[in-house]
This record gives structure tokens, C-alpha cells and sequence, in this order.
């Protein structure tokens, strides 16, 4: 690597410096309270997979190149230099963190890992190392921002033919649009994931609460949140703000998407919307009694995922608790605390890079399997895409004979008209 | 000998307290005047007292206790030690009331305490040439551990040490002289504390309580002003 | 009117969610020459805003989308 790449990488590194991260690479102790805490140590064994470990990698250069002891006496702290082997080692440290934060609920000074691998992805993207695939998509996610006009007319058309899957399961008047796009003045935003599975449920659930609803042109994915790109994530969620600021709508509401759900929720704290992820909208609707639901539909014991960026880093606890208690009587607790629920093995961009890290996947999240199995359901739920994925490639590789379910499409199911 | 027990008495001292306070309050405020972390950090579910919570999490360690109970009983007892050892060191400059609410000489325990710092230290210690701890650690992680263990185990036993001497030489008013003239820059170590058998303990200690000062604001140990607003980001 | 441009592969996608067929015709094109065009099916409503953007994205030139069936197809040529 030479002096003016290490630079340019090194001012990266500077502009994620601020007062949290500080505190966070100034303070560990390695203690190993959070040794336990990640599921692909608790998995796989592997000391590289301990969070303070992983803290270390990147903190080793912040000791060399951001604090006077990386001059003076290095060795101290094992100050490591920045070349290629530190890109490979932080590559593989941040590409196989979930950013699921559970080590956080461990560690006595409460050190956000997530927060700390977003250096090293930062770094692997100034390197040109990241995983080009997710910002291939991130960048196919802004270039539809800036080309609205190209595609508008043609998605409508594609998203008019999944009208009629809606009407089936929700009966309209004559006359009315089942999936309404593009309504200025709308009560809520529905942010998808621009694929038929995400779209119909949801829109028959919003007709049959009656919901002044309309669609989103964009997908609520954040894969520049995924590869720990601020200025991709930023351009990526400006196309939602800007929409829904156009259409002047109350409530920007996220799909079963659990990154889209915590980088909306984040980053558009001070907008003139208000921001909730499908599921609470859902629990709102059961509550008001907006909508009624059928709990005759689900046979056998039910248990729920909770996603870790709805839940543990969201908020989201116990709306879906409650959507279940209205669709059977047989739920069971995963985890005895919500908050330590073990992560899928799923997130911070494994699942979209797809079979490329399926074996590291299934190894990784033995411990989430193990604790699906102990729960003795068939019908295991979750209200995250990616969660649901990598749910379904635990369910075939570890045969764990479960229905994997969104809980969306599951509301949908039971709507009784 | 003179000259070297006045050197680490001393101008040794001046100069470690001076690198101990202006370093940590250098870096602090270098810290603290950082750019705020925009988004929220925050672990749900929420509890609405976030001071008190942050303030809980940062003083009992509720997570280490439930996770590693026998490294919680430690590090309490540790952490405990520490406070003690603080409030006796300032009893050795005066007397202070609030402090002789539970009547006790000082120090308390006669050195007592200090061995059961030892021991907890030593227990740390172990503990980090144990896998999976072991390859976590870094080199600093020992050095403190070891530095403040020579200070401990000299420093306590004194009280000891001073049995095998003249027990009347080197006393509590003794060592509120020494104190005095560092305080109002008279840089003269009484004749009692230089003169008694062990010195040596007092000199030896006070050597190495030097080397932790001048490290402390460059270490991990400036954990004990950054836990409290970590944990409280973490509360939200 | 598809025998008007000359397909040198098919990707079927049918049936994937988003952002499946993006991923896999990423890399599907990588198996055609510069200057050959393939074809992909894709059910998803998503591709139907994906591809435009993804073509623009990633320098390569959506001829056609026939949208006529229950299947949509795209007619993308390599162009890097």
C-alpha cells in the first residue's frame, strides 16, 4: 500500500472519529464479558470472532496512527500498520459481524461493535475491497432516485397487475384502487421491497383498515447502509424523505425490513413524518379495531424471530407479540429475554450477498438454529426479509421442519371481511 | 541513596501528577468537544430512568454480573478496594469528617484491604493467561495489572514491614509532613521518612504509583471518566 | 417483435424476490460477450424499476421490456 492510499484511508478513518467512537476505541478493557455474546463465536469457537477481538482489529490502528503511544512505544498495545494484511483482516472481522449488537447487552461499558466495524467497512470502500455486489445494488438503488421519470410509468403498470392478488384477499367496493401509488396528500407512505410478497399482504391489510394509504416508487433497503457507506445510505433514503415530503403524507411506514426500519427511523428523526415499521402499524389497526382477525387459521405452536434491528436496536418488541396473541393461542418465547435473542445470521448484508456466504451462514448461526429447535413450534415468524431468508436456509440445511412465515402475509391471511 | 529516594519522592512526584492531571484533562476535553454521534446508540427496550439506569450500569456492572458472576464478585470487590485505598490516601493529608462517620484509623484494615486488592489483581491476572481472555489481551493489559499489584502489595504492606523495624518510627503525622511539603512546594521529605528501616516500601511504591500516573491517561484506565456517558448513549 | 434482436442467453429469474434478479443478472452478463445481448424473465414488479436503473447504474443498455405477459422480459446488452 503506498504512503497516498494509506493517507486517503487514514482521513477516512478521522471522519468517523467523534465523541462516541472515541469513547468506544479509547475504553475496552478486554474484559471477555463479551465473549458469549456472539452467535458465531458461540457457533464456531473461533477467538476471532469475539467482539473485543474484532473491536481490536481496527482499534490496533487507531492505536498506531491516532494516539501519541503508536509512536512512542507501539508494542504496548499491539499498534498495528495499515496495509493489505489489515484490509483482509478487516474484511473478514466486518463481513462476518451481523451489526446485530447483542455483544453491546454484554459489555459492561456498553461498546457498539456495529459502530466500530462501520470503520473498517469505511476503509475496506475506500480501499476498493468492499463486497462490490452490495454496492452495486446501492448504486442501482440511487440511480433509480435520479431516474423516477424512466421506469414510473412502467412499474405502475407491472404493480396494477398485482391488483387483482389483492382484491383476493380483501373484497373492494367497485371503483377503488387496491394498490394506490403516487396520491399527494395520502395519510401514510408504504415503503416496500418492490416484490409482489412484500406489496399484496400489506396492501390488502391497508384496505381493510381503510387506510388513505399510498405505495412507494422505491424499495425501503438500504444497501449502502450494508456495505457502511454514509453517503450512499444518505442518497438512498433522501429518495423516500423526498417522496414522502412531496406527497405531503403523515406517516412513513416500512415494510418487513429491519435495516430500512432502523436507518429511517435514525436518520429521519427531525422530518415532519412520523416513522413505523409495518408491524406497528398492523398492532394499531388490531387495537382500534380497525381490522379483525381470524385465529382459527394457524394450527401448532407459534414462535417469533425478532429481528435485531426492529427489536433490540428498533424498539419493536411488543407489537408483534401482540399481533400474535390475535392469531393463536400456542405462542412461544424464543429467547427468555427478548434482547439477547440470538441473531439469525443474516444481517449487515450476508443474506444479499446470497450463496457466496451461505456456508459461513448455516455454520455461523448454528446457535440460532439450536434455539428454534428447542422451541418445539412448526410455525416460526419474522417481520424482516433478510431475516426470513436466511430463517428459510437454516430451516433446510439444519432440517429443522418449521413453516418460516412474514408476519405480514400471515395478518393478510386472517383478515376477516 | 539520598538523592535517589528525594528524586522518586519527589520531583518524580511532581512530575507524574502533573502528566496525571494535565494529560487526562487534556484528553478528556479533547474527547468530550468531539462532534456528537448524530443518530441514536441506544439498546431497547427503553427504561425511562436513563441517568439513574446509565448511572447503575456504570457503578455495578449488572451485565458482568449476570454473565461472569465470579469475575463480577471481583471486579466489585476490586473496584471497591480502589475506593477505599482513594479515601485513606486522602486521609493521610488531613483529617476529614465525613470520612469518620464509620470511626476507623488510618489506614483501615492496616493493610488489609490492600492484600485483597492484591488478590483480585492477581486474579485479573490469571485470568488473562486463560483462553479464550488470553488472546484477547494486549501487552498494557498485563502491565497494568502487574504495575498496580507492585503498587498495592508495597504500598499495604508497610504496616507490616515497619513490625520488623522500630513500630514507633514513620506514623501517620509523619507522612502528613511529607504530604504537606509536596502540597506547599517545599520539596523536603522528612527525616522520620527517610531515615526508617522501610522506607524502601514507601519509596518503592510511590516509584511505581508514578509509572501508573504517567500511563493512566494514555490507557484503558480512562475508562473511569468514559463509562458513564458510554452507558448512558447505550440507555439512550 | 423478439426476433428483431438476437438473444445470446436467457436468464429465467421467475419467481425471485428483488434483489435476486439484479445479483444474478450482474452476473449472467458477465457470461456473454461485450456487444451480446441476453434475455432475462423476471415476475418480480421490482425489476421493473431495477433493470432502467441498474443498466444506468452499471453502463450496460436495456434495449427492450416487454411487459405484455404474466412474465416481464428484459433485453439488456453488454456493453462493459
Amino acid at each position: 500500500m503506498d504512503q497516498n492510499t494509506r493517507n486517503d484511508l487514514l482521513q477516512l478513518f478521522r471522519e468517523k472519529l467523534n465523541s462516541a467512537m472515541t469513547y468506544y476505541l479509547e475504553t475496552c478493557t478486554r474484559c471477555g464479558i463479551c465473549t458469549e455474546a456472539c452467535h458465531v463465536y458461540a457457533s464456531m469457537g473461533q477467538v476471532k470472532h469475539i467482539s473485543a477481538y474484532r473491536h481490536e482489529i481496527v482499534r490496533r490502528i487507531y492505536k498506531k496512527y491516532f494516539k501519541a503511544r503508536g509512536k512512542v512505544w507501539p508494542s504496548v498495545g499491539e499498534a498495528k500498520e495499515l496495509n493489505e494484511t489489515a484490509l483482509e483482516e478487516l474484511y473478514e472481522s466486518a463481513y462476518s459481524c451481523t451489526g446485530c449488537r447483542r455483544c453491546m447487552v454484554y459489555c459492561p461499558f456498553g461498546i457498539d461493535t456495529q459502530m466500530i466495524m462501520s470503520i473498517a467497512k469505511l476503509l475496506l470502500i475506500g480501499a476498493h475491497s468492499e463486497p462490490e455486489i452490495l454496492t452495486l445494488l446501492a448504486d442501482t438503488s440511487i440511480e433509480k432516485g435520479k431516474s423516477l421519470d424512466l421506469f414510473k410509468e412502467s412499474f405502475m403498470e407491472g404493480v396494477k397487475k398485482l391488483e387483482k392478488d389483492v382484491v383476493k384477499k380483501w373484497k373492494m367496493e367497485a371503483g377503488e384502487t387496491a394498490i394506490p401509488m403516487d396520491v399527494v396528500g395520502a395519510d401514510l407512505l408504504f415503503v416496500a421491497l418492490a416484490g409482489a410478497h412484500s406489496i399484496i399482504p400489506t396492501a390488502a391489510v391497508f384496505n381493510a383498515a381503510g387506510e388513505h394509504w399510498t405505495l412507494s416508487f422505491f424499495e425501503a433497503v438500504n444497501f449502502g447502509a450494508f456495505v457502511g457507506d454514509p453517503t450512499r445510505t444518505q442518497l438512498i433514503l433522501d429518495r423516500i424523505l423526498n417522496e414522502a415530503k412531496r406527497l405531503k403524507v403523515k406517516e412513513v411506514c416500512i415494510c418487513e425490513c429491519g435495516t430500512a426500519f432502523r436507518v429511517m427511523k435514525q436518520l429521519a428523526a427531525d422530518q415532519p413524518f412520523k416513522v413505523s415499521s409495518i408491524t406497528e402499524v398492523h398492532a394499531r389497526y388490531i387495537k382500534s379495531g380497525r381490522i379483525k382477525l381470524d385465529p382459527s387459521k394457524l394450527n401448532g405452536p407459534v414462535t417469533y424471530h425478532d429481528p435485531c434491528q426492529i427489536a433490540r436496536n428498533g424498539g419493536v418488541f411488543d407489537e408483534p407479540r401482540y399481533i400474535l396473541k390475535h392469531l393463536t393461542n400456542d405462542f412461544r418465547e424464543m429467547s427468555p429475554e427478548p434482547k439477547y435473542n440470538w441473531c439469525c445470521g443474516g444481517g449487515g448484508g450476508l443474506v444479499a450477498l446470497g450463496e457466496d456466504t451461505l456456508d459461513f451462514r448455516m455454520k455461523s448461526a448454528r446457535v440460532k438454529a439450536d434455539q428454534i429447535k428447542t422451541t418445539g413450534v412448526t410455525t416460526l415468524v419474522t417481520a424482516c426479509e433478510n431475516c426470513h431468508t436466511q430463517l428459510n436456509n437454516l430451516n433446510d440445511h439444519y432440517q429443522l421442519g418449521v413453516n418460516v412465515k412474514f408476519l405480514t402475509s400471515m395478518v393478510a391471511d386472517a383478515l376477516m371481511q | 541513596m539520598d538523592a535517589l529516594y528525594n528524586f522518586v519522592l519527589i520531583y518524580m512526584v511532581y512530575f507524574s501528577v502533573a502528566v496525571f492531571l494535565v494529560g487526562t484533562t487534556l484528553r478528556l476535553v479533547k474527547i468530550f468537544r468531539k462532534p456528537k454521534q448524530a443518530t441514536s446508540l441506544q439498546i431497547y427496550p427503553e427504561k425511562r430512568a436513563k441517568w439513574l439506569g446509565a448511572i447503575y450500569d456504570t457503578f455495578l456492572f449488572p451485565s458482568a454480573r449476570k454473565h461472569k458472576p465470579v469475575l463480577w464478585v471481583f471486579l466489585i470487590v476490586f473496584h471497591a478496594c480502589l475506593l477505599l485505598l482513594i479515601i485513606g490516601h486522602l486521609e493521610l493529608f488531613e483529617e476529614f469528617k465525613i470520612f469518620q462517620l464509620i470511626p476507623h484509623e488510618v489506614f483501615l484494615g492496616n493493610g488489609f484491604l490492600g492484600l485483597i486488592f492484591c488478590v483480585t489483581l492477581l486474579y485479573f491476572l490469571f485470568r488473562r493467561l486463560l483462553s479464550p481472555v488470553r488472546e484477547l489481551s494486549v501487552p498494557e493489559d498485563y502491565y497494568i495489572l502487574i504495575l498496580l499489584f507492585l503498587i498495592a502489595i508495597f504500598g499495604s504492606q508497610m504496616d507490616w514491614a515497619r513490625s520488623w523495624y522500630g513500630y514507633e518510627e514513620m506514623v501517620v503525622g509523619d507522612y502528613r509532613t511529607y504530604l504537606l511539603n509536596l502540597l506547599t512546594l517545599k520539596p523536603e521529605v522528612p527525616y522520620n521518612v527517610l531515615i526508617a528501616g522501610h522506607s524502601f516500601m514507601l519509596v518503592v511504591h510511590v516509584f511505581f504509583a508514578n509509572l501508573f500516573l504517567i500511563f493512566f491517561p494514555f490507557s484503558q484506565s480512562m475508562h473511569s471518566f468514559l463509562s458513564l456517558p458510554m452507558n448512558k448513549l447505550r440507555r439512550g | 417483435m423478439n426476433e428483431e434482436i438476437k438473444v445470446d442467453k436467457t436468464l429465467d429469474l421467475k419467481g425471485l424476490p428483488c434483489p435476486m434478479p439484479i445479483l444474478k443478472t450482474s452476473r449472467g452478463i458477465k457470461e456473454v460477450e461485450i456487444g451480446q445481448v441476453i434475455e432475462v424473465l423476471s415476475t418480480d414488479p421490482g425489476s421493473l424499476a431495477d433493470f432502467p436503473s441498474w443498466t444506468r447504474s452499471s453502463g450496460n443498455e436495456l434495449l427492450k421490456t416487454d411487459q405484455s405477459g404474466e412474465v416481464t422480459k428484459f433485453y439488456i446488452k453488454r456493453l462493459v
